[in-house]
């Protein structure tokens, strides 16, 4: 069964299971979907396609990641000191 | 060198043929052990060609040895591509 991503982020519950992060500590499962969230954002503007579907990663790191952790690198974004390679 | 001396002991004092079996046994399984370690993909070892190896897996990967309630055949990307 393979639904469109519109209806996957309209029935969303909580982040799904994610086999490269398979155990207790899931930071980096939180950082590698805000990660891809970026990217996806950058990869589909610069094609000039919609945006809409990359909002799946910003659901599951909104699931998965501390407030204050997001608020931080929200920041950083904003402030162009962001580590992560976007 | 090592061997032989070992050899000669064990000849000489055959209770000491276990202890030699469990020490081997015991670094033999810490080494296999380090080197599944080392081997997942957890790991980055080329920062520059390789610098997210997890995302390198299919789906279904499993890494544990034991997998008693995830049912890793019918998992999918979940995200979209871009």
């Amino acid at each position: 069964m393979s639904e469109t991503i519109e209806e996957k982020i309209k029935g969303y519950r909580t982040a799904p299971f994610d086999a490269r992060f398979p155990n207790t500590n899931q930071t980096r499962n939180c950082f590698q979907n805000y990660l891809d969230y970026h990217r996806c954002n950058k990869a589909l503007s610069a094609k000039d396609q919609d945006v809409a579907p990359c909002d799946w990663y910003q659901r599951v790191y909104k699931s998965l990641c501390p407030m204050s952790w997001v608020a931080k690198w929200d920041d950083q974004m904003e402030n162009g000191t962001f580590p992560g390679k976007i | 060198m090592i061997f032989r001396t070992a050899v000669e002991h064990a000849k000489r004092h055959p209770s000491l043929i276990p202890q030699f079996f469990f020490i081997c046994l015991g670094m033999g399984g810490a080494c296999l052990y380090l080197i599944r370690l080392a081997k997942g993909p957890h790991v980055v070892w080329n920062k520059t060609k390789n610098p997210e190896p997890w995302n390198q897996l299919d789906p279904t990967y499993q890494y544990k040895f034991v997998a008693i309630t995830t049912d890793y055949k019918n998992l999918k990307k979940e995200g979209p591509e871009f």
